[in-house]
């Protein structure tokens, strides 16, 4: 049964014994990665077992679910585990081959395990403080990430960050605090069996609009984004892989738990609140990133904009939808990351990844080009890639709900996608400009494409494959949407103290 | 510090310096049963390394500490980790604790042990630890010392960039969506 | 009790959310310290009646027990709150050093200068 601590369990231990023992080396780079393949191998046994139909269920320190901290490790959870696991492997690779163990700072792969303890803390956990607990342990350490290599001109981007992660977080104890009035617990569990006598009281209703306020600025939401195209580019591309795969899909992820699992499914108001919201992320987004001229600043912005498909499937509220948008969620992390990681080995060997001063990478380096294209196609949603079956499923059924004006935004997004993936193509691959030179002597350039083509092969499976992989997508959404299976598997671990 | 320092002061923080850590360490071992605990334990602990780099400054402070703070901290994670690991050797869950009450010791009588002792004493160093490079890193760069060690000293975001060139170009750009 | 708690909470709130919205690093500081514990008296006040859930070490007792829950939330809640909180003044602080300003709005002034 502890098998649902390891996850956190095991980043917390590496980044901590790293610390502890001190300075930046090749055995402790092969420790750090030795350990990452280890979490992502617990991460695929969870998965295993929940397809095996065993989902795990941790009391802490042997207390009931009503008392105690609660961990499950259902499909969906199991799975996003899977992803921060693989994200933060190609991250901790990517900054082993970016520089000498001489010029890597201290502290940086501590605290990406910090982090990434903190996201998979927010994917297991089973109640609602627990949750604020393991957002504040991941923000902290994606605080501390985002200023520990900046410079002064950086920093000034680091204080929004940090100023609206804070306001959100004490919404989010408000609403712990609402909860825990309104429900008198605040496990997941125990807020679906309460809240199933209360039917249709409005103060739950107040409570789902407050938990969308704070998961949505986390997420990056419409009215509340303006903090993420800003912040992410000052990160090194190795952290920016971590962070645009992760931190905002945690956001997404919480509104998928919250409103599938925990809270009642009869709040289609609030449903159409967040497709609507979605839509405007999407246009607003990706205007947003067509007006930027340098690579993560455009690939920032596309964060947010994927984020308003992942947003409206969940609007849209089907099992279907939430299916897509586990689909998407797995399709994006890891496309997302690669893009943010190939951006950074196109830096290498530009020495810049401003595109008024990029060119020649494609007669350079044409495997850079390729991976490049299957990505950035791939995020635009083109046939066979894996972003297609994600945005066909989710305009499939916003069809089917008869939301045309959002599915014509959606695509309109999408066209602009494929524009500003253009613009990139254009700029950094195609033109020959005079005076820039590709770095080709830097050795460093193959080993990071190498991280990178990994999760480019990857990623191709998830296209050729989305038939398997939808079907776990849809085996997952069906446990995440099971009230009753998901009370009966927490109540069902008994501990002491119960009742 | 700038400026001459009071002898007075000295000595009374001399003497309340070691007051205040048996004080802590009271409160570290009544916290399983009674308001007290690691965490505010620690916080005391804290306090008198405060008053005690405010008497004696802050070089002196590191001569006579010679553990690195962020060290300590982790050590300190480790052990409560560990203690919260440890149960799940023996197939109990993640932070079971275990408890003895011993009687007829020599001196002490009864005694009441447990592993969340362990636990709080993890707590009471991390938070030593963390309190004490808060004081060390802000008290040192207000009196225009160097605030980090050597391997902590802030570089440009990456080693992949060259980064004196780039700045000013993707300045303008963000700068224009910034206002 | 209710009613003084919950106008406390809102003043808190609106004290908080004028300091932050000020220009400088100093009262922002402030401004987000009062909204932590604005945010923590909220919790405390959502005790709800204590019948039933006494902490589950106690067993039965004739004593009057409150709810236990909220102040271990708001126990965690201040300890995180000081995590932030100390992060929050190097960040305030390095800024200052840096930009040679407490002033947001000149920090963000410069860069249109350039």
């Amino acid at each position: 049964m502890n098998a649902a601590v390891l996850p956190f369990l095991l980043p917390l231990f590496t980044g901590t014994l790293t610390l502890f023992l001190g300075k930046p080396g090749t055995a402790r780079r092969a420790f750090l990665v030795a350990s990452a393949l280890v979490q992502l191998g617990v991460a695929a046994w969870l998965i295993a077992e929940n397809l095996a139909g065993r989902p795990h269920v941790l009391l802490a320190g042997g207390w009931a679910s009503a008392v105690g901290i609660t961990l499950v490790a259902d499909l969906l959870a199991a799975i996003m585990v899977a992803l921060s696991s693989l994200t933060a492997l190609a991250a901790v690779l990517f900054t082993c081959f970016e520089s000498r163990p001489r010029l890597e700072h201290p502290l940086r792969l501590p605290l990406v395990q910090f982090m990434v303890a903190g996201i998979n803390l927010a994917f297991l956990t089973g109640d609602l403080f627990n949750l604020f607990v393991a957002f504040e342990i991941m923000l902290i350490a994606s605080y501390a990430l985002l200023t520990l290599e900046a410079d002064d001109w950086d920093i000034k981007q680091a204080y929004p960050y940090l100023a609206i992660n804070l306001v959100g977080s004490t919404l989010f104890i408000c609403a712990a605090g609402l909860a825990y009035g309104l429900f008198g617990t605040l496990n997941f569990a125990g807020i679906i069996t309460r809240a199933a006598d209360m039917s249709g009281d409005p103060r739950i209703l107040v409570l789902a609009l407050l938990l969308l306020v704070v998961f949505g600025t986390k997420a990056g939401l419409f009215p509340l984004y303006y903090w993420l195209p800003n912040s992410y580019p000052i990160l090194p591309a190795a952290l920016a892989g971590l962070y645009s795969g992760m931190l905002t899909k945690v956001g997404v992820y919480v509104l998928l738990r919250m409103f599938a699992t925990v809270l009642p499914h009869d709040l289609s108001g609030v449903h159409q609140l967040i497709a609507w919201l979605a839509g405007l992320t999407m246009v607003l987004a990706v205007m947003g990133a067509l007006s930027r001229n340098f690579i993560r600043g455009i690939l920032s912005f596309h964060i947010l904009s994927q984020i308003g498909f992942m947003a409206l499937a969940i609007g849209l509220f089907t099992p279907l939808s939430i299916a897509a948008c586990i689909f998407y969620v797995i399709h994006h992390i890891i496309v997302k990351a690669s893009l943010f990681l190939v951006g950074g080995v196109a830096t290498v060997l530009n020495r810049t990844d401003d595109l008024d001063r990029m060119g020649h990478l494609w007669r350079g380096t044409p495997w850079v080009g390729i991976v490049f294209l299957c990505q950035g196609l791939s995020l635009a949603g083109i046939p066979p890639l894996s972003g297609f079956w994600g945005k066909y499923l989710i305009i499939v059924e916003g069809l089917r709900a008869g939301e045309y004006i959002l599915i014509g935004a959606s695509l309109v997004a999408s066209l602009l996608t494929l524009l500003s993936m253009l613009k990139i193509w254009l700029a950094a691959f195609w033109s020959e400009p005079e005076g820039v030179a590709v770095r080709v002597d830097d050795w460093r350039w193959r080993p990071l494409l190498g991280v990178v083509g990994g999760l480019t092969v990857l990623s191709l499976g998830i296209g050729f494959g989305a038939e398997a992989v939808m079907q776990v997508a849809l085996r997952a959404a069906q446990a995440a949407l099971d009230q009753p299976g998901y009370v009966e598997l927490v109540l069902g671990a008994g501990g002491k103290g119960g009742g | 510090m700038i400026g001459p320092r009071s002898w007075i002061f000295q000595v009374v923080v001399r003497f309340a310096f070691f007051i205040i850590n048996v004080f802590a360490l009271y409160l570290l071992l009544r916290g399983h049963n009674q308001p007290g605990g690691g965490f505010i334990a620690g916080l005391a602990s804290a306090a008198a390394l405060i008053l005690l780099s405010l008497a004696i400054g802050i070089e002196a402070l590191h001569r006579l500490i010679r553990v690195d703070p962020v060290r300590m901290a982790a050590g300190g994670l480790l052990l409560a980790l560990l203690s919260g690991a440890g149960p799940m050797l023996g197939g109990a869950a993640f932070l079971t604790q275990f408890n003895w009450h011993l009687h007829d010791l020599p001196l002490l009588g009864e005694l009441h042990v447990g592993t969340p002792l362990v636990f709080d004493f993890g707590v009471y160093l991390v938070v030593i630890g963390i309190c004490a490079k808060i004081i060390f890193v802000l008290v040192e760069s207000t009196e225009g010392l160097p605030g980090l060690v050597v391997e902590e000293e802030r570089r440009y975001s990456s080693p992949l960039e060259e980064p004196i060139e780039e700045r000013p170009a993707a300045g303008k750009e963000m700068g224009r969506d910034a206002d | 009790m209710q009613i003084e708690t919950a106008l406390l909470i809102g003043a808190l709130f609106a004290c908080a959310t004028w300091l932050i919205l000020q220009r400088s690093f100093v009262r922002i500081l402030f401004g987000f310290i009062l909204l932590s514990n604005a945010a923590n008296l909220l919790v405390l006040s959502m005790s709800g009646r204590p019948e039933g859930r006494g902490a589950p070490v106690v067993g039965e007792t004739e004593m009057p027990l409150v709810d236990p829950l909220p102040q271990a939330l708001i126990l965690t809640a201040i300890v995180i709150g000081f995590g932030v909180t100390a992060y929050l003044v190097v960040l305030l602080y390095r800024l200052f050093l840096d930009q040679n300003t407490t002033s947001v709005s000149e920090m963000y002034r410069e860069e249109e200068g350039e």
